[in-house]
């Protein structure tokens, strides 16, 4: 569903990503773990089109998002790590209007609204202007816009972030949810505890490139392999990063 | 002084950073600014030149045309740099980010009320600074004054800017403490009420009518006398053309009283506003912030008309055009600079309602339609005015939820359209009732009135076109003021160009219009040298136009496509 072919994105002299190759399936739950820039967002970014990749292909539902831009982004729900949104629209109104800029039907668009603004409890805040939005609310009310459409890929950045516990609890029990359903979701975050619950399949970027990839009991086996000691993701993580856990 | 000057820092510091690792190819854009900037001078220098050398050369008026002329440019800029102070203060001490944190640090109220005043200053007076520098420069020009007077008029000039600033911020400060909560909506209606009263005393200021109306005096003293008048004593913009006329002869007459008189009322506004501050600002702010009525209750009737005119477009046009608009009815940031519009469309109307020409002796019916000829440069000025504060920012405006569009299965074509279309409507609109208005008070033939209605038509399109395709050339997304986004580099530009092209658009129908109109006056027919002369004329205007609508958006489209965020 998403496959990522030598994917490269320079910024002057410096190499964000360098030359990735990943390919996720349908209904996978895909962990995209990393340090601070380690390049997590830049990929993410290239994945939905925010940013052109410097070489290589990123594909989402086989459209190349360069070559086939409007195709890709038909399929994708993004929830960004920051909820910018248009702070003089209402709730509603801003997921009638990501509902259109989709191409949904009116009435569709008014029943997903009711749906999501239960599930993610924000049934109450409907008719407010998002200016007064908590960030924990502007986070749940993008999650609604990017479930809004049914997607078949859900591409998330830090998607925890500003959520409270009860909150993060729900968005981990939709996620899964929506996996079971058959949609694909690539998760970055470096909250190593969520990977670990949600994640079917892992992988691991540092300055750029990739290091690891497999499923948790698959990079547990690489750690022990390369150590000799069995551990944890966190020591996993520390180890593929070139860090300690004293650090 | 030193926090002062460390709250300026990370202003100066941004600034300075832009420059900082610059390249060679980076230094084209401060190059090509200062090079549009010395042509824009020196297009506004040559016809203020040309108008002030005809008023010098009017016997026994002459002199005294150009010194009602100076108070006249003295008052209207004080009236602008007033309002537009006003406004621009309730962003920086109210509504800026850093507000937050700069209150949240060790700082004494009259400190950060310096500071503010300061930025505040810069951002409301530099297009003012723009259009008096060739100005006053013409005066000097046609009277041959000594450097003295330039010296002065720098003096002078900058010291007339400090009186609007304190007296916006007072009125800023108090207005945000007499309207509870940060419903800067409801200030500024009571702002856009204060303004209607100004622009009131602005009219009875000028008394345009008893200008050029010398009938209504019995005698010629009388009419010498009024003119004599002082436009009020007691205003900064008197003081002003007080202190600098008498120098354009090397004459100092009364000129350093007036200038102690400008200058201490500056000084005296700075203290009345630190004061006024100490009482005021942090009172003000907390309220701002106490009660935020956020619910919306619904717009039906803006909805249902909106939801009309945009049915038979594409889904994602209707709801990126009702969001648009939406979001401009209500970001009083936004809304807010119609009191300007408002400003600029009264007075352009009241010119020409007020215009005595059929009773002032020499004036003739062939003057009125040169007049409406020229009106459309007029109004295609007005119309860049207001565009490059409501068009130009329209891709701007999206902001920081641009990624919303990115990621959104919209083409950027179709977004561009949706910014040109919503733009498009209302400037259309305001032009056409500005010439069909303006014509209709000069009383002109049907052929001027095709003419100039067709032209301002074409004009407008145009204007929006290099608007929206500019704006997408500049995109800023992360101001903090939307003020900031028509104030900056491309801003300028667009306005240049704007110029520029109406100018050309002028030039190019004036001859072809004249031949035409003389042909009609004298009942004959136009030659066949003539007839190519016309046709030349017109189809270079049409290329003109095309070029003007079509080649921004192609730019514009190219540039947002290489975006990244």
């Amino acid at each position: 569903m998403i496959q990522l072919i030598d994917l490269t994105k320079h910024f002057g002299q410096l190499v964000a990503v360098d030359h990735i190759n990943l390919h996720v399936k349908k209904g996978e739950i895909f962990g995209f773990l990393g340090p601070n820039g380690a390049g997590k967002t830049t990929t993410i970014k290239m994945l939905t089109g925010l940013l052109k990749p410097t070489s290589g292909r990123a594909l989402v539902d086989e459209h190349d998002v360069v070559v086939h831009p409007m195709e890709a982004k038909r399929v994708v729900g993004f929830i960004p790590d920051q909820p910018f949104l248009y702070e003089k629209l209402t709730g509603v109104e801003f997921l009638s209007f990501i509902g259109s800029l989709f191409g949904m039907k009116r009435d569709e668009i008014q029943w997903g609204i009711s749906q999501l603004l239960d599930l993610f409890e924000l049934d109450g805040w409907g008719d407010e202007l998002i200016e007064s939005y908590s960030h924990g609310m502007k986070q749940r009310l993008v999650m609604s816009a990017a479930l809004l459409h049914d997607p078949k890929v859900i591409i998330v950045d830090e998607p925890m972030v500003g959520l409270d516990p009860k909150g993060i609890n729900l968005v981990k029990r939709i996620f899964r949810q929506k996996s079971q359903g058959g949609a694909t979701i690539f998760l970055s975050t470096h909250t190593l505890e969520i990977a670990q619950q949600l994640c079917h399949r892992l992988s691991i970027i540092n300055r750029g490139k990739l290091i690891a990839v497999g499923t948790l009991p698959e990079l547990m086996k690489a750690l022990e392999d390369k150590t000799g000691q069995r551990g944890t993701l966190e020591a996993l993580f520390l180890a593929l990063t070139g860090k300690s856990l004293d650090e | 002084m030193n926090e002062v000057l460390l709250l300026l820092w990370p202003k100066a510091k941004s600034i300075g950073n832009r420059f900082k690792h610059r390249q060679a190819r980076d230094l084209i854009r401060p190059a090509v600014m200062a090079i549009l900037a010395l042509l824009f001078w020196v297009v506004i220098f040559v016809l203020f030149y040309k108008v002030l050398v005809y008023f010098k050369s009017i016997e026994i008026l002459g002199e005294i045309l150009l010194a009602k002329l100076m108070a006249v440019v003295f008052l209207t800029f004080f009236l602008m740099l007033t309002v537009s102070n006003i406004i621009t203060s309730l962003s920086t001490y109210f509504l800026s980010e850093d507000t937050r944190l700069i209150l949240s640090i060790p700082v004494s109220t009259e400190k950060v009320y310096l500071s503010k005043y300061l930025i505040t200053l810069g951002h409301s007076s530099w297009m003012v600074l723009l259009f008096g520098i060739p100005v006053f420069t013409a005066y000097g020009s046609v009277y041959g004054a000594p450097i003295t007077y330039y010296l002065w008029f720098a003096v002078i000039f900058l010291v007339f800017l400090l009186t609007p600033g304190g007296v916006g911020v007072m009125i800023s400060m108090s207005l945000v403490n007499l309207v509870p909560a940060k419903r800067a909506k409801g200030v500024l209606v009571v702002l856009f009420i204060l303004f209607l009263a100004a622009l009131y005393l602005f009219f009875r200021f000028l008394q345009p009518e008893k200008l050029v109306n010398p009938e209504k005096f019995s005698e010629l003293v009388d009419y010498l006398a009024m003119m004599k008048l002082p436009t009020s004593p007691f205003l900064p913009s008197h003081w002003a053309t007080r202190s600098l006329f008498p120098l354009l002869k090397g004459q100092f007459e009364d000129s350093m009283f007036y200038f102690l008189l400008l200058f201490s009322t500056g000084l005296m506004s700075i203290l009345t506003g630190s004061w006024i501050c100490r009482l005021l600002y942090y009172r003000g702010w907390s309220r701002s912030h106490e009660s935020r009525e956020a619910k919306m209750k619904g717009t039906p009737l803006l909805e249902g008309f909106l939801d009309f005119l945009m049915r038979p477009f594409h889904g994602s046009t209707r709801a990126m055009v009702v969001k648009d608009v939406k979001t401009f009815l209500r970001d009083a940031r936004q809304w807010s600079q119609l009191i300007l519009l408002f400003a600029l469309v009264v007075v352009y109307l009241f010119n020409f309602k007020a215009l005595p020409l059929n009773k002032v002796p020499g004036i003739s019916f062939y003057l009125e339609n040169v007049i409406s000829f020229l009106n459309v440069g007029l109004a295609g000025f007005v119309l860049s005015a207001v565009a490059v504060r409501f068009v130009y920012p329209a891709i701007s405006l999206e902001g920081r939820s641009f990624w919303i569009v990115m990621s959104s299965p919209i083409e950027l074509m179709r977004f561009i359209w949706c910014k040109f279309w919503t733009s498009l409507v209302p400037l259309l609109l305001l032009a056409e009732a500005l010439i069909i208005l303006s014509n209709t008070f000069l009383h002109v033939t049907q052929f001027m009135m095709v003419i100039s209605t067709v032209t301002i038509f074409f004009i407008t399109i145009a204007i929006v076109s290099m608007g929206i395709g500019i704006g997408a050339v500049y995109p800023r997304f992360r101001v903090e003021d939307v003020a900031q986004i028509h104030s900056g580099f491309g801003g300028l530009i667009y306005m240049i160009i704007c110029l520029t092209f109406i100018g050309l658009v002028i030039l190019l129908e004036a001859w072809p219009t004249y031949l035409i109109f003389m042909a009609r006056i004298g009942h004959r027919s136009l030659s066949f040298f003539q007839w190519i002369e016309v046709v030349f004329c017109f189809c270079l205007t049409i290329l003109i136009i095309l070029t003007a609508i079509f080649m921004p958006f192609k730019i514009g489209l190219k540039r947002l496509s290489r975006i990244e965020i």
